[in-house]
């Protein structure tokens, strides 16, 4: 069976572009502005599936899409690939981090202590209809501390290891032009772990969650407790021509940890980051991680499935590639139907026919 | 014309990424205003490039060191050398080709004078203005410090 190309139907479909589009109205600098500084966090959790951070841009991709997400992700995407590639930035460290949230549910007492930072966790989730009636909601500020923050924290995970709790780790030799890039080489199985994370960082918040949830919920083989979260900004760390390095400037990041159970000695751990603070996605991007080792092949949890499963521009393409003409398949189908049910016919004989010879007079 | 292979500064000055991060943080309508004041007395400038582009930022994994790629970063470079080789470069996150080719200016200046008094009051008031940015929202974030009690 193959697709088959379409005649027909150039007015319409141009005209049903123009109605989706025009439904949008203009689309000027102040409503991509407006997006862009009132719904940071949805912007966020499109350039963490774009895998291009640009804020204005993707306010802007939101914008022309009226926010369909998987429209956005996918515009963005392709813009991406109209653009070189100037530079490899130097790896970001967990302890370098310009962290704002940085918890533990694991571990009470951890070094550099606990931020909740700006979250609605502990918070009552009423909706502000006075908004609507004309009273403007003006939230209370900050009781700001009298000094600041560290800008900086330890990684928990190093600590661990210095108490044993977790396994060594080597120090990574690999040059950062060397690191296995997704977009620039297929996704093979037995993924590299920089494959498999790479993949969940640009992967579908929500396809990520309902994997996620599954082994949460107990189709999984270990049942995550956060380790450490951590909602930061990073540094992306450039050269100059003359091999100085330098900042260009700050991407916000988050990252977790997830811990199961003890094997060999030691806590299992699980690692997922993206761009842009998104705490969702992560934290069940990490319990599939931690799921992985022991993960039966066809299962949920295993890294074929949730890798193939959530790649955002695959996944909703191929969904929504269901409402394009299928004449050619479906006609097949029915020719097929039809077929079956004329020769079940010929077959045998029809009651009726049989009931009408029955009832011919006899000569 | 210039040496690439030394960026045609020759050796690294102390405090060059410093000043260069800073630059690439300033706020941009004082950064440009600042380049503008320095183009004549820089005298002939080649552009070698400004165009805006992606940096792939790779991060590494806390459990097993592993270093992967978060992601790309649309940014904007500026390239420009003058008539003695010198080069001046900026790159910022974002599309501002003009804010990238002032932080290449004013790192062209530099690299000509690395103590011109403009240039160091200027890095010195935008590191005194982000440093206080920064402290600003990390007091806030140290209002939310929690202790945690279990019974």
């Amino acid at each position: 069976m193959a697709y088959v190309a379409t005649r027909g139907g150039e007015k319409a479909i141009d005209q049903a572009e123009r109605l989706f589009r025009q439904d949008l109205g203009t689309i000027d600098a102040a409503r991509v502005a407006s997006i862009q500084q009132s719904m940071p966090y949805l912007v966020d959790r499109v350039m963490g599936e774009a895998s291009l951070y640009s804020e204005e841009l993707a306010a802007l991709a939101l914008a022309q899409t009226g926010g369909e997400l998987s429209e956005a992700v996918l515009v963005l995407r392709a813009w991406r690939t109209t653009q070189p590639r100037l530079a490899v930035a130097a790896p970001v460290r967990q302890d370098d981090l310009l962290t704002q949230r940085r918890i533990s549910a694991a571990f009470k007492d951890i070094p550099g202590g606990q931020i909740l930072g700006p979250t609605l966790d502990y918070s009552h989730r009423l909706l502000a209809t006075d908004v609507l009636e004309g009273k403007p909601y003006t939230p209370p500020a900050v009781e700001a501390a009298a000094t600041p923050a560290p800008a900086r924290q330890p990684s928990l995970a190093d600590w661990q290891r210095q108490q044993g709790l977790v396994a060594p780790a080597t120090e990574p030799t690999i040059a950062p032009d060397d690191i296995p890039d997704l977009t620039r080489e297929p996704l093979l199985f037995p993924a590299s772990r920089a494959h498999r994370l790479q993949s969940l960082a640009r992967a579908e918040t929500g396809g990520v969650l309902a994997l996620g949830y599954a082994a949460m919920r107990g189709y999984g083989n270990a049942h995550p407790t956060v380790n450490e979260l951590r909602l930061a900004e990073a540094e992306v760390v450039v050269r100059h021509p003359n091999g100085t390095p330098f900042s260009a400037g700050r991407v916000r990041v988050s990252q977790a940890e997830v811990t199961s159970k003890e094997k060999g000695g030691y806590l299992e751990l699980g690692f997922a980051a993206t761009f842009g603070w998104n705490e969702v996605k992560v934290i069940a991007a990490a319990t599939l991680d931690l799921n992985s080792a022991e993960a039966p092949v066809g299962s949920p949890v295993h890294e074929e499935f949730y890798l193939y499963h959530t790649e955002p521009v695959e996944a909703s393409g191929f969904c929504i590639h269901f409402k394009l003409p299928h004449y050619v398949t479906f006609q097949s189908v029915l020719d097929a139907m039809r077929d079956a049910k004329a020769k079940a016919a010929s077959a045998q004989p029809a009651p009726e026919a049989a009931t009408e010879r029955q009832t011919e007079p006899a000569e | 014309m210039f040496n690439e292979a030394n960026g045609g500064n020759g050796q690294d000055r102390p405090g060059h990424g410093d000043a260069l991060s800073l630059l690439a943080r300033a706020r941009p309508e004082r950064l440009k205003a600042l380049a503008e004041g320095l183009l004549d007395g820089l005298g002939e400038i080649t552009v070698i490039a400004n165009r805006t582009g992606l940096v792939m930022v790779p991060m590494r994994d806390t459990v097993e060191n592993v270093d992967f790629h978060l992601g790309e970063v649309l940014v904007s470079e500026a390239h420009i050398a003058d008539a003695t080789g010198r080069i001046g470069y900026g790159m910022i996150t974002g599309r501002d080709l003009e804010r990238a080719m002032a932080m290449a200016v004013v790192d062209l200046a530099l690299a000509a004078e690395p103590n011109a008094d403009a240039i160091q009051g200027f890095i010195e008031t935008e590191r005194m203005h982000l440093a206080e940015l920064d402290a600003e929202r990390m007091r806030r974030v140290e209002a939310t410090r929690v202790e945690m009690e279990t019974f």
